[in-house]
């Protein structure tokens, strides 16, 4: 039997941002930020985590959820997930 | 090694190691496997170096391995890279030992101990001054547990008893990030339903198991648990299991769960069912089977929630195999 495997793994995205938020995702424009978070978790392992999260309302009319991981600042990269 | 859970699980896994290779073993201690050689030099070239150089591949990890008559002069010879201790040395080889050996092969660690510890306040410190002692000299003033010891000294020590070979029926699960609390009790009902599910257990019940973790940050934990009564039904398992998670000392990155001995098959009991939902779960099992025969053993996979208020949505739900039912 196959072992368990994590459900709404990140998936990479290319992201067009302004002053850290963003502007298009996957070329798509976005209509509005309806709102923004930060996870910050497991800053005492080798592991952590730190992400910006931002729910989206794009020009197309979906609604549309990315991060920008905040582990490498100014190099981090964008990811899609459903939140 | 610091952590005595990881240690009885390498220990026993030596020990299986060895029995695949046609020994008897006898442990009683993590950390010491003992086995007769003899039986086993025609097997592997006439030897003793022939049987330590299989014994060894089998094993797979370093270990210290010393051949001796006796179990206080193997592990001696082991510890102090001696290789082989013949018969003809073997009291030449016990006579410079410490007496502290005597605290693991007495089989009373508390008593064992207060014995050595008077042992040398009388100013004998090692086996060979121990066996210049009368039997009369001993037996008055250390009573049977001394005559033991004594004897041990002399080279004189009962044969191994072998155990019965275990069967290995274990099941283990990563968990993706280290969780706790409630989170785990999730994690050990998909544990147990494949632990149950597992073809080498045969249609049998069991008798006990033994619940173990490993910890994020290092070490791990485990707890015995025994089941009253042979059963292969997962409720009584969860029922018994699930508050023992609560001794758990922090996170686990892993869950571990073994079965301690094997009762009757599960289809000599009979199980009276009220409500009528035992029908049912037969009718569900037998399509699940269905599916999996025809389309694969991962064709059913089941959404598990492991801990759906988390602020990381991939540590929400895991995916995974569905179970027999």
């Amino acid at each position: 039997m196959v072992g368990p495997r994590r459900l709404n793994e990140p998936r990479a995205v290319a992201v067009c941002a302004a002053g850290g938020v963003p502007r298009a995702v996957g070329g798509a424009a976005v209509e509005a930020v309806r709102e923004e978070w930060v996870v910050e978790d497991r800053w005492w392992t080798p592991r952590p985590l730190h992400r910006r999260y931002f729910e989206l309302v794009m020009a197309d009319g979906r609604a549309l959820t990315v991060f920008h991981d905040l582990r490498a600042p100014g190099d981090g990269r964008w990811y899609r997930q459903r939140a | 090694m610091d952590d005595p859970v990881a240690a009885t699980e390498l220990t026993e896994a030596v020990a299986r190691a060895l029995e695949g290779i046609g020994a008897g073993v006898e442990t009683e201690r993590a950390g010491e496997v003992f086995f007769a050689v003899g039986g086993l030099r025609g097997l592997y070239g006439g030897e003793v170096a022939g049987v330590t150089a299989v014994a060894r591949r089998a094993i797979g990890v370093p270990v210290l391995i010393g051949v001796a008559p006796t179990r206080t002069a193997a592990r001696g010879a082991a510890e102090r890279g001696e290789g082989v201790v013949a018969p003809a040395r073997l009291g030449r080889f016990l006579a410079p030992l410490p007496t502290a050996v005597l605290v693991d092969r007495l089989g009373e660690p508390r008593a064992a101990a207060e014995l050595v510890t008077a042992l040398e306040r009388l100013g004998i410190g090692t086996l060979g001054e121990l066996r210049r002692l009368t039997l009369d000299q001993v037996a008055d003033r250390f009573g049977p547990l001394g005559l033991r010891a004594l004897r041990i000294a002399r080279g004189e020590e009962e044969p191994l008893r072998p155990r019965v070979p275990h069967e290995d029926l274990v099941e283990e699960i990563e968990l993706p990030e280290g969780v706790a609390g409630g989170q785990l009790d999730r994690a050990l009902h998909l544990l147990i339903d494949r632990l149950l599910a597992a073809p080498e257990r045969k249609g049998r019940t069991l008798l006990g198991v033994r619940l173990g973790a490993r910890l994020c940050g290092g070490g791990s934990w485990s707890v015995d648990q025994g089941l009253g009564r042979p059963t292969a039904a997962a409720a009584p398992l969860r029922r018994l299991l699930v508050p023992r998670l609560e001794g758990l000392p922090g996170p686990a990155e892993a869950l571990r769960l073994r079965a301690l001995g094997f009762g009757p098959p599960a289809a000599d009991q009979l199980v009276m069912e009220v409500g009528g939902a035992e029908p049912r779960r037969r009718r569900l099992g037998a399509a699940v089977r269905e599916v999996r025969a025809t389309q694969g053993a991962d064709a059913l996979l089941r959404v598990l929630a492991v801990d759906v208020t988390s602020r990381v949505p991939e540590r929400r739900h895991l995916l995974t195999s569905f179970p027999e039912l």
